[in-house]
């Protein structure tokens, strides 16, 4: 067995060849061939995401999902298929966002033929047995009522941010659905979205690594037996102008506080402004970073917590990340700041310093020093955002969402184009610092309530000495007034959110 | 066969100077790579590989909290972790920190019971400058107390952020109900009262440096595109100065468990109840015929393919997953069976379905078929899992911290593969046994 494995991925240095075509019926097919690497990845995306969720409804497209990679098709109960992977250690997921649906997998070339025939049975063929629906919505409802509320405060933090920010829009749910709605789905409902939205109208085939054209074909010809149907595009979310600073107190027993707040911006991949902002955020707030400054600022000056970062576009299980995933693409992206549970008693003084440091950016702009040590650090870090075929296979699909040529490529030729000039115009024309939805996770929410909207000084007590510019930053950040006006200030019981 | 040559060479100079080494040609681990033991103990192993300009740099410290067998120090090995990113004399923070961005470093640290591993991603060009940065911190650390307190508050941020995970709080308290004596006793993190008073403990912070973060003890593991010969010179050059000193633990050994444990915990938030089960195991063994059947004997009674997976999670649906962790650590730890129970009033029923199935393999052999898909399984799965530097180099630090080296990944599967029914029968009986057990429950608000 061991000589099987003795030119495994050897090289992911070949020549690599984007190619994009589409067939007689029209699927796209987007190719990553490469040679050397002995796995091939499979991407399928379908143009489908929460977004399509019936009002009503929400998690209906997350539970479809499910169903296709974790249920039975018509050939295989669901135990029996997990049988088959089993000495393929192979499976295949299915991850939906907003506007995309995307059925991943990743195999051995080895085992090639049965895998494929497993891979495409689940999306051809799935058997929607209600057993397989009673467990995967008991799942669903578990993650909803007690994982995402109760077992991770910034995870909730973010979603319930995501909901502040999109409420009435079809963005404005957790991809995952709400309890009431869950509740409500029933197999029917599944089995008639797959069947309007899983065609192959509205269907991308990705492929890479060491594939052929055989496989290609083969790909090709089963998934244009999906049945035709042109799925209707949901509009872009229209999102309320937010008037100052919102801010929603979701209360339970904590210890710590988990902080998240943002606007939406106007901005994609591929335009000018997009890589301007990708370069200030990266010196804002680097995800995971110890060179993002609200990070210098917060846990390394200061020790309040575990890490502070920016984002320009969303970066969904931040938590559990280096890099952001591909595959999340959205007409409508939010900035966002994600300050790391801090001690309760240190919040107002933590939202003031991070709230600070973004209008310091927006109203000064870069320096030239940082300016230049961030693209000489985004020069080499970005290679590590997809050094895997799987990985660049999904920005490749990426590309195809965002309608541009080849956003790893451009990543580079973007720093070497665009001045600091570019840069802080960019600031200047999509950043601020004054209208602001504000999502805390939080125990007392009263007292921070009044201690908000009253303007009150957060002094910062420290458990050992702190050199002078610090102190002195201090006396600057404990009184930096947020003018956070009482009515915009809600408080909500975490038990009730995301029921509706 | 560029790489058969060079390890044959190497091999021929093993022979002379005892230094460099090459792993035989029939094992599962698919690269070949050369290792050279320095004067003061320290280990260097590199693993050429191609890659797109990345250089995987991993220092494996031989130190988790396993090593923190003072009483009232528990959580120190990863308090440490973060001291490490604190400077230098000749390199301050803030300098380490603007040369590490200038390189765009993806740079990153993690610890656990038997390891503390820093990881770092760098661009080939900079290896040089980076090797210099990393190991000045490694010999020349320097922290003054104000530094050490803050970094405390970070410390207490991240314990905190842990509380909100029922697991995190189930593994706490069957840490603690199933050791009595041994530091596995604590939780990487450590015990609350610990991490609280940590900003207090300055000065044995510098004694756990100087114990512990020395040559001998730490293993330098690259993953790169180049001719290992000028890594591993670069490598004596900036590592060579480093003085030996390691003091190992004074860890006390567990007394053997006599009668079953268990324990109940009240979650301060919602979840559904979790049962854990858990039996005290052996130490890891690469070799050890027994211990490779423990780690196949947990996948084959509890994973995906198991019938008690089936019953429970995909027919009944009275359980939302169950699972099994038997892997060994460097002393003897737990084999640990988890599953998230639906109801509270099945906890019990639940309990019993887990000892049945244990006993019926206990009594039977297990299905040969089953047996071989599972061995297939384990290597597709560490074969495509070493995709990058990075996943290659991940993939072997547990194996170096625990072993010291990587001859023990060709070994375990070498063990893996000579696994019979039989010896997974004689393990369920020797290992699954009452006596041995702890069970914890821990049931949401």
């Amino acid at each position: 067995m061991g000589k099987t494995f003795v030119f495994i991925l050897i090289s992911t240095l070949s020549v690599i060849v984007f190619l994009t075509c589409q067939t007689s019926k029209g699927i796209k097919i987007v190719q990553l061939p490469v040679s050397s690497d002995p796995t091939i990845s499979f991407r399928i995306w379908f143009k489908v995401g929460s977004q399509n969720d019936p009002v009503g409804k929400e998690g209906l497209a997350d539970m479809t999902a499910d169903m296709i990679t974790n249920g039975s098709t018509e050939l295989n109960s669901y135990d029996r298929i997990l049988e088959k992977l089993y000495p393929m250690a192979a499976g295949y997921n299915g991850s939906v966002d907003k506007e995309m649906t995307v059925i991943t997998g990743r195999i051995h070339g080895d085992n090639l033929e049965d895998y494929v025939q497993l891979f495409t049975d689940a999306i051809l063929h799935p058997a929607f047995k209600q057993e397989d629906f009673d467990r995967i919505k008991s799942n669903t409802l578990n993650y909803l009522e007690k994982t995402l509320r109760y077992s991770n405060d910034e995870a909730f933090g973010k979603e319930a941010l995501y909901q502040m920010v999109f409420q009435g829009t079809p963005y404005g749910h957790p991809e995952t659905g709400l309890i009431e709605s869950v509740k409500s789905i029933t197999l029917e409902h599944v089995k008639k979205f797959y069947q309007t939205n899983y065609t192959r109208d509205n269907v991308v085939i990705g492929i890479g690594g060491g594939f052929d054209k055989v496989l290609v074909n083969r790909l090709k010809t089963s998934l244009e037996t999906l049945p035709p149907n042109v799925v209707r595009e949901v509009e872009e979310p229209e999102v309320e102008p937010i008037d100052g600073l919102q801010v929603t107190l979701i209360e339970k027993n904590t210890r710590s506080t988990a902080i998240s707040f943002g606007f939406p911006i106007d901005v994609h991949r591929g335009e000018k402004d997009y890589y301007a902002l990708w370069i200030a955020n990266s010196w804002l707030g680097e995800h995971r970073n110890s060179s993002s400054h609200l990070y210098q600022v917060i846990r390394e000056a200061r020790g309040m917590n575990y890490g502070d970062y920016s984002y320009i576009e969303c970066f969904p299980n931040g938590w559990a990340r280096q890099f952001p995933p591909p595959n999340a693409c959205r007409r409508q992206q939010i900035f966002e700041i994600w300050i790391r549970p801090v001690q309760n008693a240190q919040t107002h003084f933590a939202l003031r310093a991070a709230i600070r440091e973004l209008q310091k950016l927006v109203d000064n702009g870069m320096t030239k020093e940082d300016f230049n040590l961030t693209k000489k650090f985004l020069k080499k870090y970005y290679l590590h955002y997809a050094p895997t075929t799987t990985m660049r296979l999904g920005y490749k699909i990426d590309d195809v969402f965002y309608g541009i040529k080849d956003h790893l490529k451009t990543l580079p030729k973007m720093l070497d184009k665009l001045t600091l000039e570019d840069v802080n115009a960019a600031i200047k024309r999509h950043l601020q610092y004054k209208n602001m939805k504000i999502a805390m996770i939080t125990k007392a929410a009263k007292s921070l309530k009044k201690a908000l909207v009253s303007n009150k000084k957060s002094s910062m007590e420290y458990n050992s000495p702190k050199p002078p510019e610090v102190l002195a930053e201090d006396i600057e950040i404990e009184k930096y007034r947020l003018d956070i006006k009482e009515d915009k200030v809600k408080i909500v019981n975490a038990d009730d959110m995301f029921i509706r | 066969m560029i790489f058969k040559c060079l390890s044959l060479i190497f091999a021929a100079s093993f022979v002379c100077s005892g230094l460099i080494l090459a792993n035989p040609p029939e094992g599962i681990f698919p690269y070949k790579y050369h290792e050279e033991i320095l004067s003061n103990g320290f280990k260097i192993i590199v693993i050429p590989m191609e890659s797109p300009g990345l250089v995987a740099y991993y220092s494996v410290v031989r130190t988790g909290s396993r090593d923190e067998y003072e009483p009232g120090h528990s959580g120190f090995a990863h308090f440490f972790e973060h001291m490490m990113f604190r400077g230098t004399e000749k390199y301050p923070s803030h300098i380490y920190d603007k040369h590490m961005t200038e390189m765009g470093a993806d740079a990153n640290a993690y610890t656990s019971d038997d390891i503390t591993c820093y990881h770092l991603n760098v661009s080939s060009e900079d290896l040089k400058m980076f090797m210099e940065l990393e190991s000045d911190r490694f010999l020349n650390l320097s922290y003054n107390e104000r530094g050490f307190k803050t970094e405390a508050g970070a410390v207490h941020g991240e314990y905190l952020q842990s509380l909100s995970s029922p697991f995190f709080a189930l593994r706490e308290k069957l840490l603690n109900t199933a050791f009595d004596k041994h530091t596995y006793k604590h939780t990487t993190i450590g015990f609350k009262e610990d991490v609280e008073a940590m900003p207090t403990m300055y000065e044995y912070s510098k004694t756990f440096f100087n114990r512990y973060y020395r040559p001998e003890n730490v293993v330098l593991l690259i993953v790169r595109d180049v001719n290992p010969t000028s890594t591993i010179d670069l490598a004596k050059k900036y590592y060579g100065p480093w003085e030996k000193g390691y003091v190992p633990p004074k860890i006390t050994r567990e007394p053997k468990q006599k009668a079953e444990r268990s324990a109940n915990l009240k979650f301060d938030g919602k979840s559904l109840p979790i049962l854990s089960i858990n039996y005290k195991s052996l130490a890891f063994d690469p070799q050890s015929t027994e211990m490779a059947a423990c780690m196949l004997m947990g996948d084959l009674m509890f994973g995906r393919t198991s019938d008690i997976n089936k019953k429970l999670v995909l027919d009944e649906q009275r359980v939302q997953f169950i699972g099994a962790n038997f892997y060994s650590a460097r002393d003897p730890k737990l084999l640990s069976i988890v599953t998230m129970v639906k109801k509270e009033n099945d906890i019990d029923n639940v309990e019993n379905e887990i000892y049945e199935t244990i006993d019926h393999y206990q009594k039977n052999l297990v299905d040969e078929k089953r047996l071989n898909d599972l061995k297939s399984n384990l290597r597709y799965g560490f074969l495509m899992g070493l995709s990058t530097p990075d996943r290659v180099a991940g993939r072997l630090t547990r194996t170096i911290a625990i072993t010291g080296g990587i001859e023990a990944i060709d070994q375990l599967y070498n063990s893996i593969d000579r696994i019979t029914r039989e010896d997974i029968l004689s393990a369920a009986n020797k290992f699954l046994v009452k006596e041995k057990r702890t069970v914890v429950v821990l049931k949401g608000r």
